[in-house]
Parts: structure tokens; C-alpha cells; sequence
């Protein structure tokens, strides 16, 4: 797979792309504005049948760094999909509607970050009981700093 | 008489080692919904690992899983070595892609097993488990322990196989490829099994790529993915195998898609232990003196399917972020599509057929009434339930 050749395609069907890097060998991250989300899943998921494989959320300095990780098995390529929202508004359009399994790991961002994803089918608690308190989210860096 | 005491049970328990909650909603004998609630034993441990240096952080993830306690670490070390890029020792690959074999044998056997006793076939079960002790005794021999390996490090592996284990490793291979062949004859020719899993749980490609469901559960739906041959890694690019698939998606093909996955498993590791015998003595460790700054991915083909490991780290001696997926995470919810629309009695095996661990899913599935709300039946009576629809498939048959 030739890389740059791809990258470039890509750029030309999204314009919006704000940055690419390979992150080291066979792994690719796109930084993306939350409103371009949407349109490089479903060309990704069902266009070219990329196979969805989780999301991981990160509290870092510059905001919580939303990153959906996809593979192309054809090349053993892992794609990636990064997405600053800033820290006063964590709110983003859930996928549930491109990706059906992606409804428990919002879920679970949801929990442990307190991210919003807007329009999820069933935004539950879904680690955390029901009693636990608002507000907590344990994967904050200022989570209980006073009590380390 | 005192006072009485209520002792309750679950979904909290010490017998429980990870509990999860599945409900059934039935109408009648149909399954028309199901749920999954999980959470009550919710470990923390990607949290943990932020407090652990990147060594440490090995035997943190080999304890996620009792049974596949050698997937995660695989993972973590494929994630952590691509941040400097290290190029580990030829002898180190090797012995990890052993070790990461000989757990697929026996997570593999385990899982014939369980489902044998499932089905209300206990000589099955009786078998399988125990011609998978000399497997774990093996792993003993190799690593020290039966369970939680320790072998990994960054860089490489702890300990080395020299020749007399080696060998000792191949008359146990020579035996359990025997008794795989016995495994594969009493489930593959046996009628009442073909009338218990054909055509039940089915799931179609479409089904498997919307929940992104991963190793034998896809391979048995005709999805050819693997990452031990899609994206390389230790010694399986070293050696010759192939991806084993089937093309029904119902529970008897995951139950061949497991099964022949042993024998491709037995083949890695002899021509492994022959690669090893040719390279002699050698080192099994590249020094590694920092993680610089940058993101790791990181995936291993587990015996249930593909571990994902992300790790962030910031140029100190531990990880920002550690993110990490397990293959179940993806596999269970593909139990809405599989569950619903069968009868009850199927419900156990549909559940079982994904391999997830088992401890909790049979003690803690229970069905409901979709009218009523109200629980009717848990677990062990849906086992029995099954394994009752075998009889009496069996005097129907007149076998």
C-alpha cells in the first residue's frame, strides 16, 4: 500500500483534514474536525469495509482527544481518527448510526470521561452504577487531585 | 430461633470471578431481546496502569484474563515496542509465538469442553479438560507457572526453552494432536451434535462486521481475518500456516473453526521449536533504555480474537493513557443477533459459542418473561435445558 498516495487521495475527498501522521510502522492517525466525523466513518466502515475496533478517549492538555481506531485487514494498516473536542464542550455526534457496535464503548466514554455523545440510542451508565455521583469522572486528569 | 440471616449470592460473590448479567427476554420460548449489564467487578486496571512503569505494566495486563493470561502482555508488547521501534532477538520471537500457541491449545480445548457440558455431553468435557493438563503442565516446565506466564518483557522474553524442554514439548504436542484427533472425530461424526448446532446462532458477515466481532466467532462467518497473518508479528510471518474459516456462521462451524485451529496451532509450534534447534544460543533480549515520547498500536491474535492495546506515553517511565479492548468487548453484543429468534433451550450454547469466559455468563444468565417482566429460569436451569434438548434430540434419532 502506498501510503502517501493515499493520504493524498484522502485529503482530496476531505478537504477538512487538519493534519496526518504515521505514527510509526502500518499505523496512520487523522486529525479531523468533529464536523467531518461522520462522513469519513461511513466511507471508511462501509465503503471500504474497514473493520471497526474500538475508541479510546484522552484527557490531555491541549482537550479530550477522541480517538476511533479502524484496521484494514487487506493490509494490516490500523487507521485512526483523532478528534479534539475542547474542555468546556465535550459534546460530539454519536456513531451509533454509521457503526452499530460502537454503542457500549460510547457508553463507556461516557462513564469514565463524561463525554457526550449526542443522539446515542441509549446514553445509560453502563460501568458505573447508577449511584455514583455526578460530576466524578475518573479519567479526568483533575480527578481527586487533592486526595493523591 | 434468632434472627434470620440472608445470605445473597451474586452478581458479587468469591465464586464469581467476573460477573456479568445477561437478560433474556422470552416470549414463551422464543428470545425476543436481550440485554447485557455489566460493571460489578469493573477492575480499574487501565487506570492502574497509569500508575505502573511501562515493565510493570506487563503483569498488570496478564492478569485481565485467567485463561488467556499471555494475550494481553502480547498486546502491550507489540503497542510498547513500536514507540522506539525496537527489533526484538530472533530466538525471543519465537519463543513468544510458543507460548502464544500453546495458550491457543489449551483456551481451545477448554472451550470444547465447556461446550460438551453444555450440550449435556460431560465424557466431552471430562476429556477435553483433561488432556489439556499436560498442556498447562508444560507451560509450567517453560515458564514456571501453569497461569500468569511472566515470560514478556520489553525487549524481548525472561526465560529462555533450551533443548531438553524443547523436546519434552514435542512429545506433549505429538500426544494432544492425538487426542485433538479423537476430540474432532466425537464432534465432527456425531449426529446428535449436527442436530444441536446446525443452523442455530447463526451470524452473517454483515452481522459480524456492524458489531465488529473478531477471531473464531468471524472466521466461522466466512470472514477471512487474522492478525497473526493480516499485520505480522514475533515468528508467525517465520513459519507456514493457514487461516482456518468456515462459511455457515452457525455454533458447529465455531466449533470447527476451533478445533482445526489446534492442529495449525501444534504445526507453529514444532516448526518454531525446529527455527530454535537451528539458531542454538542466542540472545533473548534487546536492551531497551527509554520509551521516548509518542503513541504505541498494538494489536495479538488471542484465542478468542484480536487483542488492542493504545498506549500514550510522554516521555516519563509510565503511560498517560492505556487503553485496552479485549476481544469479548466486540463478541457480545453479537448474542443480540445470534440469541434472538431461537428457542430457550439454544440460548446456553449461543452464548457459549463466542467463548466468553465462562464462570460468569453461566451464572449469570437468567430469563425473563417479555410480558411479565419476572425471571423464570437462571443459568444452571438453562444449561439443563439445554442438555435435556439433547436427549431428547438423541431418542428422537433412536440412538
Amino acid at each position: 500500500m502506498n501510503i502517501e498516495q493515499y493520504i493524498q487521495e484522502l485529503r482530496e475527498r476531505f478537504p477538512g483534514i487538519k493534519d496526518t501522521e504515521v505514527v510509526n510502522q502500518k499505523r496512520l492517525m487523522i486529525h479531523i474536525p468533529a464536523t467531518l466525523l461522520q462522513e469519513i466513518t461511513n466511507y471508511w466502515f462501509n465503503d471500504l469495509q474497514y473493520r471497526y475496533i474500538i475508541v479510546s478517549a484522552i484527557d490531555s492538555k491541549e482537550g479530550y482527544e477522541i480517538i476511533y481506531h479502524y484496521s484494514d485487514d487487506n493490509t494490516g494498516w490500523i487507521m485512526n481518527l483523532n478528534v479534539l473536542l475542547p474542555h468546556d464542550q465535550p459534546e460530539i455526534e454519536s456513531m451509533t448510526s454509521v457503526v452499530y457496535g460502537i454503542e457500549w464503548i460510547e457508553r463507556e466514554i461516557m462513564d469514565i470521561l463524561g463525554i457526550k455523545f449526542l443522539n446515542h440510542p441509549k446514553p445509560e451508565r453502563f460501568l458505573f452504577s447508577e449511584d455514583w455521583p455526578e460530576g466524578e469522572y475518573p479519567y479526568r486528569r483533575k480527578f481527586r487531585q487533592e486526595d493523591r | 430461633m434468632g434472627k434470620k440471616t440472608i445470605v445473597p449470592i451474586g452478581p458479587y460473590h468469591p465464586l464469581l470471578e467476573e460477573p456479568e448479567f445477561f437478560k433474556l427476554y422470552c416470549d414463551g420460548e422464543i428470545v425476543v431481546d436481550m440485554e447485557w449489564e455489566t460493571g460489578y467487578n469493573h477492575r480499574g486496571i487501565e487506570k492502574i496502569c497509569e500508575s505502573k512503569t511501562f515493565e510493570q505494566v506487563f503483569y498488570v495486563v496478564e492478569r485481565i484474563c485467567g485463561i488467556c493470561s499471555t494475550s494481553h502482555p502480547f498486546a502491550y508488547a507489540n503497542a510498547i515496542e513500536s514507540i522506539p521501534g525496537v527489533e526484538i532477538p530472533l530466538r525471543a520471537k519465537l519463543i513468544r509465538s510458543v507460548v502464544g500457541e500453546l495458550e491457543r491449545i489449551h483456551s481451545h480445548l477448554l472451550w470444547v469442553g465447556l461446550a460438551g457440558h453444555f450440550l449435556g455431553y460431560n465424557t466431552v468435557f471430562m476429556w477435553a479438560w483433561k488432556y489439556r493438563e499436560p498442556v498447562l503442565d508444560m507451560f509450567e516446565i517453560i515458564t514456571g507457572n501453569r497461569n500468569s506466564y511472566a515470560m514478556f518483557t520489553i525487549g524481548g522474553v525472561r526465560r529462555d526453552i533450551d533443548q531438553e524442554k524443547a523436546d519434552q514439548l514435542l512429545k506433549v504436542l505429538d500426544d494432544v494432536q492425538k487426542k485433538n484427533d479423537l476430540l474432532v472425530g466425537a464432534v465432527m461424526d456425531d449426529p446428535v451434535i449436527h442436530a444441536r448446532l446446525k443452523g442455530v446462532g447463526t451470524l452473517t458477515a454483515k452481522d459480524i462486521h456492524d458489531f465488529g466481532a473478531v477471531g473464531p466467532t468471524a472466521r466461522a462467518s466466512g470472514v477471512d481475518i487474522d492478525v497473526r497473518r493480516d499485520d505480522p508479528y514475533a515468528a508467525y510471518d517465520l513459519v507456514k500456516w493457514k487461516v482456518i474459516t468456515a462459511k455457515e456462521g452457525d455454533v458447529f462451524a465455531k466449533a470447527e473453526v476451533r478445533l482445526l485451529e489446534t492442529y495449525e496451532s501444534i504445526s507453529i509450534i514444532r516448526q518454531c521449536l525446529e527455527l530454535l534447534k537451528k539458531e542454538k544460543e542466542g540472545e533473548i533480549k534487546t536492551k531497551v533504555k527509554e520509551i521516548p515520547p509518542g503513541l504505541g498500536i498494538g494489536h495479538a491474535e488471542a484465542p478468542r480474537g484480536e487483542v488492542f492495546h493504545f498506549v500514550k506515553s510522554d516521555g516519563s517511565n509510565s503511560p498517560v493513557r492505556h487503553k485496552i479492548r479485549a476481544p469479548s468487548y466486540t463478541c457480545i453484543p453479537t448474542f443480540r443477533k445470534s440469541c434472538v429468534g431461537g428457542t430457550i433451550s439454544d440460548a446456553a450454547i449461543c452464548t457459549a459459542a463466542v467463548d466468553p469466559c465462562y464462570c460468569c455468563t453461566e451464572r449469570m444468565t437468567q430469563v425473563y418473561d417479555h410480558r411479565t417482566g419476572k425471571r423464570v429460569m437462571n443459568a444452571a436451569e438453562l444449561i439443563k435445558l439445554s442438555q435435556l434438548k439433547t436427549e431428547e434430540v438423541r431418542e428422537k434419532m433412536g440412538l
